[in-house]
C-alpha cells in the first residue's frame, strides 16, 4: 500500500487532544492569576516554538539529505514533508504571539517595558537601550513575519516540487535539480535565521543574559525531538502495514542520529554551563545559578532525560534496531525536550511577571529590591533579587494545563502531518534515490 | 592464528554483488567457506555468512569505563588529596571541570584499547608478517575460499567457475 487515509482512531485520538489543548488554553486564561495573562502567554510561547521548530528540522533535513546527496531516507522523505507542513500553522502561531508582544497584551519580555529606553525615568536600563536596535517589538513582529515566512515558502516550493515528480514520467531529474537549487539556498538562510529567532523568541526572555551557544543548544533540542517523532510516526505508520519499505536498517540510522544528536545536545548544553560556571561573571552566572537553585529538579532532570538515557540505551547495536527501545528513548527524550523548552522560557518569565507587578506598585518598591540600576549589575540583580521564591505550578514544575496545552499542540501537530501524508503517495516513486533507499544497509 | 600447510581452493570476482550472490548459493549448496576476502567493508555480507556479531564493542565498552575512572578518580585524588590548588575560587573537587577530561581519557582508552584487542584477536602488529592469498584482494578483487580439507575440490571447483569466479589454488 502505497496511500494513507487519515481516518478512524487516529483522527478521533488527534481532534482529542487538540480538545484538551484548547480546554486546557482555556482554563489557563480564566485562571490566569496575574494581569498579563503570563501562564498562559508563555505556555503559547513554549509551545508554539517547540512545534514550528520540530516541523522547520523536519523540513531542514530534507535539504540537508539532498544537498549532501544522502538517499538512505528517500523512501520515507513524504513524513518529513508532512511533517514540514505544519510550519504554516506555526507561523500563524507565532504571529499572533508576535502581534500580542507589540500591543502589549503580553510582558513575556522585560524589553517590552517602554520606560526602560527613557534616559529620564528611574526605569531606565542602558543594557536594554543598548540592544533596543534587535530587541524591539517591530523587530519581532516583522522578523517573525518576514523570517519564518521565507521558511514556510520555501517548505511549499519543495513540497510541490516533490509532488510534481511524482507525474514526471523518464528519468531526467530535471525537478530534482531544481530542489537542489532551493535546498541549497535554504541551509544559509536556515542556519542565520533560526539563530535570529531563537535569540528574539527565547533567550530574550532573559533580556539581560546572552550566550553564543544558546541558539545551538535550542536548535539541536528542535532537531532531536524531530527525529523522536520521526521515529514514532514510522513505527506507527508501520505497525498499520504501510511503509514496509521501511525497514530495521532506516530505523537503525535514525536511532544513531536520535543516539549521536543527544549527545550533541550535552556537549551544547555542558560546553554553554561550563564555560559561564568557569569564568563566573555576575550577568552570565545568574542564568544558571537561578535554575539550579530554584529549579533543581528539573535542572538535573533535564540532563539525566536528555543524555544518560539515549546515551546508555542506544549504545548498543541491537537496541537501535528494536522498535520496543527505540520508542521508548524516543518518547522519553521527546518529553525531556520539551522540559528543556520549559527550563529555557519560564523561570524568565516569572522573573518578568514579578517585574512587572513591581512596577506596577510603584518603582520605589521595585528599586529597593533591585538595587541599583547600574549597568554592571543588573543582570545579577534581577536573578538574585526573587531568590527566595515558593513553588508554583506552571512555573516551578509543568503543571496538569502545560501537560494539557502540549498534549492539544501535538494533536494538532500530528493532524496536520498526517493530513499532509493522506494527500500523497506515501513513496516519492520519482526521486533519484528512492532505488539507493530501498536497498539501504547500515 | 597461522595454520600451516592449509590448501586452499579460492575464487576471485570482480564485484561485491557477484561475490553476494555466490556466497547466497554457497550457502545454499551447503559449502563450508573458509572466509571471504573483500578490498572494503561489503554491507550485508555478515548475515549472509551467518557471522556471530563482534564483540569487540563490548571490550570498548570497558576500556571506556576504565578510562572513565582513571579521570575521574585519578583527578579527584590530585587536586583534593595529593597536591590541592584553588583554582578561580573553585571547590578543590570541582567536577564541572574535570568532564573534559574525563571525556578525553574515555575516548582515549576505549580507541587505543580498541585497537590493541583488535590486533591481538587478528593476528596482527608491527613486524608480523601474515600470509595472504592473493594482493589483489587488497585492491581491487572480492575472493571466497575454500579449505580442501573441509570441502570437495571437484565441489568447490565446478561451483566457483559456474559462479564466475577465476579459480586459483595456493597453500599456506
Amino acid at each position: 500500500m502505497n496511500q494513507y487515509t487519515f481516518s478512524g482512531t487516529a483522527k478521533t485520538v488527534t481532534i482529542g487532544a487538540m480538545i484538551v489543548g484548547v480546554v486546557s488554553m482555556l482554563l489557563t486564561w480564566f485562571m490566569g492569576a496575574d494581569a498579563y495573562q503570563s501562564r498562559f502567554w508563555s505556555n503559547f510561547l513554549h509551545n508554539g516554538t517547540f512545534f514550528l521548530g520540530i516541523s522547520m528540522m523536519a523540513f531542514f533535513f530534507i535539504t540537508v539529505c539532498i544537498t549532501a546527496y544522502a538517499g538512505w531516507a528517500a523512501v520515507f522523505k513524504r513524513v518529513w514533508e508532512a511533517m514540514s507542513s505544519y510550519m504554516i500553522i506555526g507561523f500563524v502561531f507565532m504571529v499572533i504571539i508576535a502581534v500580542a508582544t507589540f500591543l502589549h497584551w503580553n510582558h513575556l519580555y522585560h524589553w517590552t517595558d517602554v520606560t526602560a529606553y527613557d534616559v529620564n525615568s528611574p526605569n531606565y536600563d542602558p543594557i536594554l537601550d543598548g540592544k533596543s536596535g534587535f530587541l524591539n517589538s517591530n523587530w519581532y513582529l516583522f522578523g517573525t513575519i518576514i523570517i519564518v515566512g521565507t521558511w514556510v515558502i520555501f517548505g511549499r516550493k519543495m513540497r510541490s516540487l516533490s509532488l510534481a515528480e511524482d507525474q514526471d514520467q523518464g528519468e531526467d531529474f530535471a525537478k530534482h535539480r531544481t530542489m537542489r537549487k532551493w535546498a541549497a539556498a535554504f541551509l544559509p538562510i536556515m542556519g542565520f535565521s533560526s539563530a535570529a529567532m531563537i535569540w528574539l523568541w527565547l533567550m530574550s526572555v532573559d533580556a539581560h543574559w546572552y550566550s553564543t551557544l544558546y541558539a545551538w543548544h535550542a536548535a539541536v533540542s528542535w532537531f532531536v525531538s524531530m527525529i523522536c517523532l520521526t521515529i514514532l510516526l514510522l513505527i506507527y505508520l508501520k505497525s498499520k502495514g504501510l511503509y514496509e519499505q521501511v525497514t530495521v536498517e532506516h530505523m537503525h540510522d535514525l536511532g544513531k542520529f536520535l543516539f549521536a544528536f543527544s549527545i550533541f545536545w550535552t556537549y551544547m548544553w555542558f560546553s554553554q554551563f561550563m564555560l559561564i560556571w568557569y569564568a563566573n561573571v555576575g550577568e552570565e552566572t545568574g542564568y544558571f545559578l537561578h535554575r539550579r537553585t530554584e529549579y533543581p529538579v528539573l535542572f538535573y532532570a533535564n540532563l539525566a532525560i536528555n543524555f544518560l538515557i539515549p546515551f546508555f540505551v542506544l549504545m548498543r547495536n541491537d537496541t537501535k534496531r528494536k522498535f520496543g527501545s527505540l520508542s521508548f528513548v524516543a518518547i522519553v527524550v521527546f518529553i525531556g525536550h520539551w522540559i528543556d523548552f520549559f527550563l529555557m522560557i519560564k523561570p524568565g518569565v516569572k522573573i518578568n511577571r514579578d517585574h512587572a507587578a513591581h512596577a506596577d506598585g510603584g518603582h520605589g518598591v521595585a528599586d529597593a529590591a533591585h538595587g541599583a540600576h547600574d549597568a554592571a549589575g543588573h543582570g545579577a540583580h534581577e536573578v538574585a533579587g526573587h531568590a527566595a521564591s515558593t513553588f508554583e505550578a506552571g512555573y516551578t514544575l509543568p503543571g496538569f494545563l502545560e501537560i494539557g496545552t502540549m498534549i492539544g499542540f501535538l494533536g494538532l501537530f500530528f493532524f496536520v502531518t498526517l493530513t499532509a501524508l493522506s494527500k500523497a503517495p506515501l513513496i516519492a516513486k520519482n526521486d533519484p534515490y528512492l532505488d539507493e533507499s530501498l536497498h539501504h544497509h547500515t | 592464528m597461522a595454520h600451516h600447510n592449509k590448501e586452499v581452493i579460492y575464487g576471485l570476482y570482480d564485484d561485491e554483488t557477484d561475490l553476494m550472490k555466490a556466497v547466497k548459493e554457497a550457502k545454499e549448496q551447503h559449502l563450508e567457506i573458509m572466509d571471504v576476502y573483500t578490498p572494503f567493508p561489503v554491507h550485508g555480507l555478515d548475515p549472509i555468512l551467518g557471522l556471530a556479531e563482534s564483540r569487540l564493542h563490548i571490550a570498548g565498552f570497558v576500556y571506556g569505563m576504565i578510562g572513565t575512572l582513571t579521570a575521574f578518580l585519578g583527578m579527584t585524588w590530585v587536586f583534593t588529596k595529593d597536591w590541592p590548588v584553588i583554582f578561580g575560587g573553585k571547590p578543590y573537587w570541582s567536577v564541572p571541570a574535570f568532564i573534559p577530561i574525563t571525556f578525553e581519557l574515555t575516548v582515549l582508552f576505549s580507541c587505543v584499547g580498541m585497537v590493541i584487542t583488535f590486533y591481538i584477536v587478528s593476528g596482527l602488529g608491527p613486524g608480523v608478517t601474515n600470509d595472504y592469498l592473493d594482493p589483489r584482494i587488497t585492491d581491487d578483487k572480492f575472493c571466497i575460499a575454500f579449505d580442501k580439507s573441509e570441502v570437495e575440490a571437484s565441489a568447490a571447483e565446478s561451483f566457483l567457475s559456474k559462479t564466475g569466479a577465476e579459480i586459483n589454488h595456493k597453500v599456506l
